[in-house]
């Protein structure tokens, strides 16, 4: 049985990078001999810095370029070896999130069928397998908060930090995991012999037969904060902190040495003022555009972030223990209340879903149908709007903001659906809980 | 006795408006050859852009970055003996037209040189020569420098850029405006019967608010030169002359943009709030509940 589901799991990833494989090459093809093009303008952007650097230049003398150096240094091949590179390593890093959940769904315990599909769901879902051979590289950073998770739930709390670090330097985002991340490394993090102990899947049946896990209800407001309070200060949580803490300064600073204030306002600062008065995803993009030319007075500014801050910290306090339902929720509230969202930040959550698709008794037919309906269609109307305002040069701003509204709408809806149908079950057991849990399956 | 003074005076009246006049026609001429001498400059081969010592301040509303103007000298110095004898193409047709719907657009340039087998063909012989057009764009219309860069690696364009704002992201209220420089080989026309078309890509910024709905851009009339050279040439001494070919005013390109109203600040900014509150608090519900 095990040889064979090895088979199949080989069998889908080969598959599914020999499809990514015919993509580049379709998409090569497609830009030499098309008007328009397969490649994402951020590639061209990418690999235009590569070439700076490799010239031995600065990549910030591309306009545009908004990401850490190291981005341009992985592509340095672009100049060096092929333009198609960059698309290889980043389907590659695609892949990875595909082996990264197998990963993480077998440390949990789930059956091999189940860990398939939850697999494919990632690596066959279009809007994954587009992004990467486009020339995106939001995967490799899904696959570095999926090694992130390995590593927590192995215990290697420093190899964690590592990679924690470089990706808040490398995306930004990340950092809104940081609370959880604290709270789960708190003092029932790990047993006697430095190994967290993971909470096992149970099937539907078990799951009514264990009263144990019936009792495992998310935490209320005030219990999780007196826990941070009281529990926040461990041996965990401040290696984990510390050594974050000084991979992402010490990027920051090798950087800004080599490349100065570029570096700073670019790759950092830009995205925690960015304000696009363009039209995207967000609900705040004609409320930007409207006040483009007089700027924005305090209080706007508080309340545009304002419900971003209420549902981080209400789910936060909520769910922090069930980690990778936690960091789904948050992600996609993220996205979605964020002031600019563009669909590249779609991938960040796309590749959390598998992780918490088995907790959930949320049925494709017909409420997981539902949701996908929903979220698509509401995409599709805005697209429609967009394309009549970009392409068509038709005044539909307001037709266009209204379906940004109905956007975030469905977003608000998934997650209340996701929520509503989701089995919480903690990541990690508390050492004392871990015993009477071991004391449980023993007497079964 | 009088009669006699009347004559004399006529006379030297006569002679004085002869005079005047033939000053007058003298300085026409000399304003004419003079003109005509304004057409044609030369700058050294070391200057890549007609547009570092072209531009002028009132274009960007900065100062674009500028060479010294001595280097771009008119034919009484540096262009002494390069323009004698030489038969340069003229331009017989011109016109210009914006292309295409919403935010993207080309400007189409359709040109044609007169006389293509016997002068152009000749002059090709001897020179190296490249047409250029300097497009200065009005407010709110952009040029992405890096697809402008494509053609010239795909070798449609010999040479292409960009001064001004290059910024590819701000609103037209938040920018300066930009201008196109293209270099274009004319031996590519001779297979072509000496015509030709040129695209230049352009994109829309988003415009100030108007209560119309729409902001309205207007084109100016392009420079187009013709840029040659000797085709021996030694590189201590390499000069590009640089004849303005005078284009003929072209019909009125404009570009239609929607744009916002500021009458929906009433409106928009309270609903997004709202909305925003209530699906945050939607999502807290929920997760208390839930």
């Amino acid at each position: 049985m095990a040889s064979a589901a090895a088979v199949t799991l080989r069998r889908v990833v080969l598959v599914s990078a020999a499809l990514r494989l015919a993509l580049v090459v379709f998409g090569e093809w497609q830009d030499a001999h098309l008007e328009v093009r397969y490649t994402d303008v951020d590639y061209l952007v990418f690999s235009d810095a590569a070439a700076s650097v490799a010239a031995g230049g600065s990549p910030f003398a591309r306009a545009t370029y908004r990401y850490s150096p190291i981005l341009a240094f992985l592509l340095l091949p672009n100049s060096l070896l092929h333009a198609a590179w960059g698309k290889l390593l980043f389907s590659a890093a695609d892949l990875l999130v595909g082996l990264f959940i197998d990963t993480i769904l077998e440390l949990r315990g789930i059956p091999e069928k189940m860990r398939m599909w939850s697999v494919i769901a990632w690596l066959f879902n279009p809007f994954t397998f587009t992004i990467g051979t486009r020339g995106n590289c939001e995967p490799i950073v899904c696959a570095v908060m999926l090694w992130i998770l390995i590593c927590l739930m192995k215990g290697r709390v420093l190899q964690a930090a590592f990679w924690y670090g470089l990706i808040v330097h490398f995306r930004i985002y990340p950092i809104i995991y940081a609370i959880p991340f604290v709270i789960v490394l708190g003092k029932g993090y790990a047993g006697p012999v430095g190994r967290p102990t993971l909470t096992m899947w149970r099937s539907k049946q078990q799951l009514q037969n264990d009263k144990v896990s019936q009792k495992e209800d998310p935490t209320s407001f005030l219990a999780t904060v007196w826990g941070f309070l009281s529990n926040s200060i461990s041996r965990n949580v401040i290696l984990f902190g510390l050594l974050s803490g000084s991979m992402f300064f010490a990027w920051a600073g090798v950087f800004f040495y080599l490349y100065g204030w570029d570096f700073l306002n670019e790759a950092l600062l830009y995205h925690l003022t960015r304000t696009d008065p363009r039209h995207n995803f967000s609900i705040y993009f004609y409320h930007i555009y409207l006040h483009h030319q007089q700027g924005f007075s305090s209080i706007q500014r508080l309340a545009s972030f304002l419900p971003q801050l209420v549902v981080q910290l209400a789910l936060i306090l909520r769910f922090s223990r069930d980690l990778p339902f936690c960091m789904f929720l948050q992600t996609v509230a993220f996205v979605a209340f964020n002031k600019v969202m563009t669909a590249q930040y779609f991938v960040w959550f796309f590749c959390l879903l598998p992780l918490i698709l088995p907790w959930s008794s949320m049925k494709l037919k017909w409420k997981g149908l539902a949701c996908m309906v929903v979220w698509m269609g509401s995409q599709l109307h805005w697209l429609m709007w967009a394309y009549l305002l970009e392409l068509k040069g038709r005044n539909v701003f307001v037709q266009l903001w209204v379906a940004g509204l109905m956007f975030l709408a469905a977003n608000t809806f998934v997650m209340l659906m996701v929520m509503k149908h989701h089995k919480y079950i903690p990541l990690f057991l508390s050492p004392v809980k871990s015993g009477n849990k071991v004391a449980t399956k023993k007497e079964e | 006795m009088a009669a006699g003074g009347g004559r004399c005076l006529l006379a030297v009246a006569l002679a004085a408006a002869w005079i005047s006049g033939a000053a007058a026609a003298a300085s026409s001429s000399a304003e004419q050859a003079g003109g005509s001498h304004k057409s044609i400059k030369c700058m050294p081969c070391s200057m890549a852009y007609i547009g570092d010592a072209y531009l002028d301040d009132t274009l960007t509303g900065q100062l674009a970055q500028r060479r010294d103007l001595a280097q771009m000298s008119d034919s009484g110095e540096l262009c002494k003996g390069l323009t004698d004898d030489v038969e340069v193409p003229m331009l017989s047709k011109l016109h210009r037209q914006l292309v295409g719907e919403g935010s993207h657009r080309r400007l189409v340039y359709s040109m044609d040189f007169g006389a293509c087998e016997g002068a152009m063909v000749n002059f090709l012989d001897g020179y190296d020569a490249h047409l250029v057009i300097f497009e200065k764009l009005p407010d709110g219309v952009f040029a992405d420098p890096f697809e402008l860069q494509h053609f010239v690696e795909h070798k449609v364009f010999v040479d292409v850029a960009v001064f001004g704002d290059t910024n590819l992201e701000l609103p037209t209220a938040l920018s300066n405006r930009s201008s196109v420089e293209i270099h274009f080989d004319l031996r590519l026309i001779i297979s072509t019967n000496c015509s030709l078309v040129i695209d230049m890509p352009l994109h829309a910024r988003y415009p100030p608010l108007d209560a119309s709905g729409y902001a309205t851009v207007e084109f100016g009339n392009p420079d187009l030169f013709l840029r040659y050279r000797k085709k021996e040439i030694h590189s201590d001494s390499c000069l590009w002359v640089i004849k303005n070919l005078k284009a003929a005013p072209l019909d009125k390109a404009a570009w239609r943009i929607p744009c916002g109203d500021e009458a929906h600040i009433g409106f928009v900014p309270s609903i997004t709030f709202l909305s925003a509150l209530v699906c945050s608090l939607s999502i807290v519900l929920a997760a208390l509940i839930f």
